[in-house]
């Protein structure tokens, strides 16, 4: 684009308006003459009359004295020698021979006097904060090296016959007294063409003489093993060998492969992080109330103890199916609102959502208990005055009544009632009735209600209330 | 005597604290002082001082002399009223005026003695907790209880709380 764009565009002004050309203007629609002005235009790069020349001669470093043969050749030989033969063996120990080529090609691309004449540190944007040339691993800031390969993807469990291969090969590590040679295995009772061919593919018939001269071969070396003086056994496998057996031998057809990458380590008893995150500390203070750890979260917040948890009053109020229109589909959940009281002033109110209800239902009844907050009552049955909450297009109107009154209020203002211990109330809900935001509005009604010490000390009066003077304040 | 400078009082106040005033100003009238007065005597406001125009300097406002009232400077009088606070809530909240210069409610005795208890009778609605009314009567405006104790109804000018 770059290039042929501005071509592009002399080329239309060059039949529009003559470009001053050599011979152009004179004849414009000879075709040499074309071909000579394009040539030159297709190119990038200025004409060479164009080029910066500088007014004035550099002068080359060495020239000057400034590079000394000697002094490069020493530094070049301090910094960057060659590999010695036996850095390259080692090398060879840990790298695949692919690599290895790598590795000279590159030391041989490299002339080290380059890099100690033309090495320079990097300033550009992408240079790493710090200056290292990753010969070296360094613990601290480095990931640690994994050398090992990662565990072999094919490898199962061995079956019967691989299992005892591998158990005669553990045991042929011990020299046993006068056993020369190693135990024979299965492969060794088939004729020669088989040897090589896996046991699945041997005829039936083939196979069933191996196993049976096989197991003979085994019963006359247990025989063997048992005629023999215990005493002149040799060096058999001792204790350690037959647990490092047991713990180490792998029972897989890995060929006891090891491995250290992500992918072969097992997580260890205790993940950083998740430690204790599922499997919470049972504190013998529950006296086994919460072994799951519902209410773990629930104590240390609240300073309540589970008992005291377990018995307050919790009560479902709303229930609704609620979903989230994506691009993938409807996304739904539960959304529930639970009251929680303990029947004796104070009220909370929790709400939650979750894909399963049952989870929804523990996080709001949990949240309501958090949410638990004292909510003033009047002789600890009905409230103080009348007040009003207003949430969204919903009005809840309470007013204080007589002892004996009861609740003649709606059913979920009912069940908040029984949770805070309110037991005489009129409320009304003259507006809208949506469930959830009644809720709302009634636990803001009750939770704003006016007090009236507060009102009398705002207006410099006394406040005497009267149903506690006369009959000594027994006025039930 | 109209109460339709008392009705717009009322209402002024109610504005003025909900705008959290400290010092606001109603017309000068002998209507608008006498229930000024009343709401001081019920403790709802904190001052009540005559003055001109500009408002009186809040330390001299309880004994503030304002200049003598002539002919000249009638026109410009003011009552300049303190308004109540406390724990960040205005003491005088709702000020609703019960009469209007197109329907003038009244009450007998028989009457603001069951509306003081917390009955409603006719237009009034019973007085809950924190409310109070204030009555005009031939003894003055006087709150509800003030008017029970001199056994004296009146024309209900407005429902405070």
């Amino acid at each position: 684009m770059s290039v042929a764009r501005p071509a592009a565009r002399r080329l239309i002004s060059g039949h529009l308006a003559a470009v001053p050309g050599a011979g152009c203007a004179a004849a414009p629609s000879t075709a040499p003459c074309h071909h000579q002005l394009f040539a030159h235009q297709f190119h990038s790069s200025p004409q060479l009359s164009a080029r910066r020349r500088p007014r004035f001669a550099n002068v080359r470093a060495s020239d000057m004295g400034l590079m000394d043969e000697k002094q490069i050749d020493q530094f070049t030989k301090e910094k960057f020698p060659k590999y010695t033969p036996e850095e390259i063996e080692q090398l060879r120990n840990r790298y695949s021979p692919e690599q290895i080529a790598a590795l000279e090609a590159g030391e041989a691309a490299i002339d080290p006097r380059d890099l100690t004449v033309q090495g320079r540190l990097r300033v550009d944007p992408y240079t790493l904060p710090y200056i290292d040339d990753f010969a070296e691993t360094q613990p601290i800031i480095d990931k640690r090296p994994k050398w090992k390969d990662a565990p072999d993807p094919n490898a199962r469990f061995m079956n019967m016959d691989e299992f005892t291969q591998d158990l005669i090969r553990w045991a042929d590590k011990f020299q046993q007294g006068d056993v020369t040679g190693m135990l024979k295995t299965l492969v060794d009772f088939v004729p020669e063409e088989f040897q090589k061919v896996p046991e699945a593919q041997w005829p039936g018939e083939v196979r069933e003489e191996a196993h049976k001269a096989f197991q003979n071969y085994l019963e006359a070396e247990v025989n063997k093993q048992k005629d023999r003086d215990p005493d002149e056994m040799g060096s058999g496998p001792t204790d350690a060998d037959v647990l490092q057996y047991i713990l180490e031998r792998s029972a897989m057809t890995d060929n006891n492969r090891t491995t250290d990458t992500s992918l072969a380590h097992a997580l260890p008893s205790k993940v950083p992080g998740v430690a204790g995150l599922y499997k919470a500390a049972i504190d013998p203070a529950d006296k086994g109330l919460d072994d799951i750890g519902i209410y773990q979260d629930l104590k240390k917040r609240t300073g309540m103890s589970v008992q005291n948890i377990l018995r307050l009053q919790t009560k479902m109020l709303v229930w609704r199916h609620v979903s989230n229109q994506t691009r993938l589909g409807k996304v739904r959940k539960t959304s529930i609102m639970y009251v929680a009281g303990n029947g004796d002033g104070w009220l909370g109110i929790g709400e939650a959502k979750s894909t399963e209800g049952s989870i929804a239902s523990m996080k709001a009844r949990l949240l309501a208990i958090r949410n638990m907050r004292p909510i003033r009552r009047y002789e600890n049955r009905t409230i103080y005055g009348t007040v009003e909450a207003k949430v969204s297009g919903t009005i809840v109107k309470m007013a204080a009544r007589p002892p004996g009154f009861g609740l003649r209020v709606s059913h979920r203002i009912f069940e908040m009632c029984r949770c805070a211990g309110i037991y005489d109330l009129a409320a009304t809900i003259p507006r809208s009735r949506n469930p959830m935001n009644s809720v709302k509005a009634a636990f803001k009604a009750l939770c704003s209600q006016p007090d009236p010490e507060e009102i009398a000390i705002g207006r410099g009066k006394k406040l005497v209330d009267a149903r506690k003077v006369y009959y000594g304040g027994d006025v039930y | 005597m109209g109460i339709y400078s008392v009705t717009n009082a009322c209402i002024h106040l109610q504005n003025a604290a909900r705008a959290r005033l400290g010092l606001t100003s109603i017309p000068n009238t002998k209507y608008n002082l006498r229930l000024a007065l009343a709401m001081h005597r019920a403790g709802l406001l904190a001052s009540v001082t005559r003055g001109g125009p500009r408002p009186p300097p809040p330390e001299a406002l309880l004994a503030y002399e304002s200049e003598p009232v002539t002919n000249a400077n009638v026109a410009t009088r003011r009552i300049w009223v303190g308004l109540k606070y406390w724990n960040n809530e205005p003491v005088l909240r709702n000020v609703k005026p019960v009469s209007k210069p197109s329907r003038l409610v009244t009450a007998t005795l028989d009457e603001l003695n069951k509306v003081a208890r917390g009955f409603p009778v006719g237009q009034l609605k019973g007085l809950t907790l924190g409310e109070t009314l204030f009555l005009s009567t031939d003894r003055g405006v006087l709150e509800v209880r003030e008017a029970l104790e001199r056994r004296v109804g009146g024309l209900v000018l407005c429902v405070v709380s």
